[in-house]
């Protein structure tokens, strides 16, 4: 009797504490759904949505006015599925000058910078091009990838002008050749190259060293995911990059640097 | 003839500039025609150079000769043409002296546009940015940077305001100063004539 009466009072007890606690959830989730409703109606209007509006899968085909839904995917925006793209045409080297020495005797000063920024653009876009036509065909035994050729400039001068080229036999071996011009990560390597404090140390993991490349001075890494890395400045504000994937060793990498014609590149690049 | 003289020193540094224009472009254009492209492109980026001077000194032609009561000095006057450097044109003049200075500093791409259009466009990043010390304010249309900062050893209050103009950034800075005293300065300042003339 006793027991039982212990046992009504426990579950009277449990029963009170319950209640506000399941009623402050049902509250809790009142005010959500709410919330959620309200906002959901903020963003449709932001965004224009009509609320009696049937949805994308209730239109269906017919009342889509192409009559498909594959090029709609957007809501009613149509994607783009046609165009030629842009042409590719380095800016005119000397009508830019001519523009920019006018421009300059009207003392239309900006104008005349533009120009100057276009005209050295078609320059560094032509000095890109004879760099790659220099590089060799084909570099441990990797035949040169074309189509991923790669000239950038922007023309400001300090930003400077970045080539690259890569060779892969299409399975998993790699070299991509990156030369950079007036970088400013130069500073960086060659601050790399001549502060002791970045001396090279004995025990541990040797991720990089000083090396040389045909005479210059490099920095050689090997990372297991990336693979070799080499860098190697050239006069004051010039590097070459190697970037090696699934090379066999410190020594193939080298070899493999010093088939590029290092001083046809700094004579290109007017380097020292 | 005391006027002519003056304005023949104050002009000798344009002609100097243009002969130098000249130069430059005549060796660009017998480089680029000999094939030799290297020396072409050194040539333009003098040429850049001496285009950031022109625009420069077309700007200082414009900027105050006073900032509030505080006085120009005309021998710091600074152009720095930025060819082949990491920004572009810089333009500076300075006002006053210790312990009350002020200074205008205008920056062709300068690296912090980007940073301060964030804080100013994107309210999120801006929040997450934005300290007890910094406002944003227009000053003549610009939505622009206050920031404020107590000098701790003379307990003065320092602001410099940033307006982010396309891609020139116009930093006014003013020591010991208040709030309305460097709006009003900016609001005085031809934001407009500068950002075109250095775009």
């Amino acid at each position: 009797m006793k027991s039982s009466r212990i046992f009504l009072f426990g579950i009277a007890l449990i029963v009170a504490t319950a209640s506000p606690a399941q009623f402050l959830k049902k509250l809790q989730q009142k005010a959500e759904q709410k919330l959620e409703k309200k906002v959901d109606k903020a963003v449709d209007k932001e965004l224009g949505i009509n609320q009696n509006q049937p949805t994308q899968t209730q239109l269906g085909g017919q009342n889509n006015p192409g009559g498909s839904s594959s090029g709609n995917s957007g809501g009613n925006n149509p994607s783009n599925n046609s165009g030629g793209g842009l042409i590719s045409t380095p800016p005119n080297v000397k009508q830019n000058l001519s523009d920019a020495e006018a421009s300059y005797k009207k003392n239309s000063y900006s104008e005349a910078r533009y120009a100057v920024q276009q005209a050295m653009l078609g320059v560094e876009l032509e000095i890109g091009n004879q760099i790659l036509k220099s590089l060799p065909e084909t570099i441990s035994s990797l035949p040169k990838d074309v189509s991923s050729d790669q000239v950038t400039s922007t023309g400001s001068g300090w930003a400077g002008l970045t080539i690259q080229r890569k060779y892969q036999d299409k399975k998993d071996k790699q070299l991509t050749i990156t030369i950079a011009n007036n970088a400013m990560w130069m500073s960086a390597v060659n601050a790399y190259m001549t502060n002791g404090g970045y001396a090279q140390q004995t025990g541990g993991e040797q991720n990089w060293k000083q090396t040389k490349v045909k005479g210059n001075r490099a920095i050689i890494e090997f990372d297991k995911s990336s693979g070799y890395k080499l860098s190697v400045p050239i006069g004051q504000s010039s590097l070459i990059v190697y970037e090696g994937i699934n090379f066999a060793s410190e020594q193939e990498m080298i070899k493999a640097a010093e088939t590029v014609d290092i001083d046809g590149i700094k004579k290109m690049l007017g380097e020292q | 003839m005391k006027y002519v003289f003056l304005s023949i020193i104050l002009c000798t540094p344009l002609v100097m500039v243009a002969q130098d224009f000249d130069k430059n472009l005549a060796s660009a254009k017998s480089s680029y025609s000999s094939g030799k492209l290297e020396d072409a492109r050194f040539a333009m980026e003098q040429m850049l150079r001496d285009l950031d001077i022109a625009i420069g000194k077309e700007i200082m032609k414009i900027l105050p000769t006073k900032l509030g009561a505080l006085n120009y000095n005309a021998k710091d006057d600074n152009i720095t043409g930025g060819s082949g450097s990491i920004t572009g044109l810089f333009v500076q003049r300075s006002f006053g002296a210790v312990p009350k200075r002020g200074s205008i500093d205008i920056i062709n791409n300068s690296p912090m546009i980007s940073s301060i259009t964030s804080i100013l466009s994107m309210p999120l990043i801006g929040g997450m940015m934005r300290n007890e010390n910094q406002k944003i304010v227009k000053v003549l249309g610009y939505k622009s940077l206050l920031n404020k900062n107590v000098d701790s050893e003379t307990g003065k209050t320092n602001y410099e305001l940033q307006v982010p103009m396309n891609n020139t950034l116009l930093t006014l800075k003013m020591d010991d100063t208040s709030e309305a005293e460097i709006t009003q300065a900016g609001n005085s300042l031809p934001l407009q004539k500068i950002a075109q003339l250095a775009q």
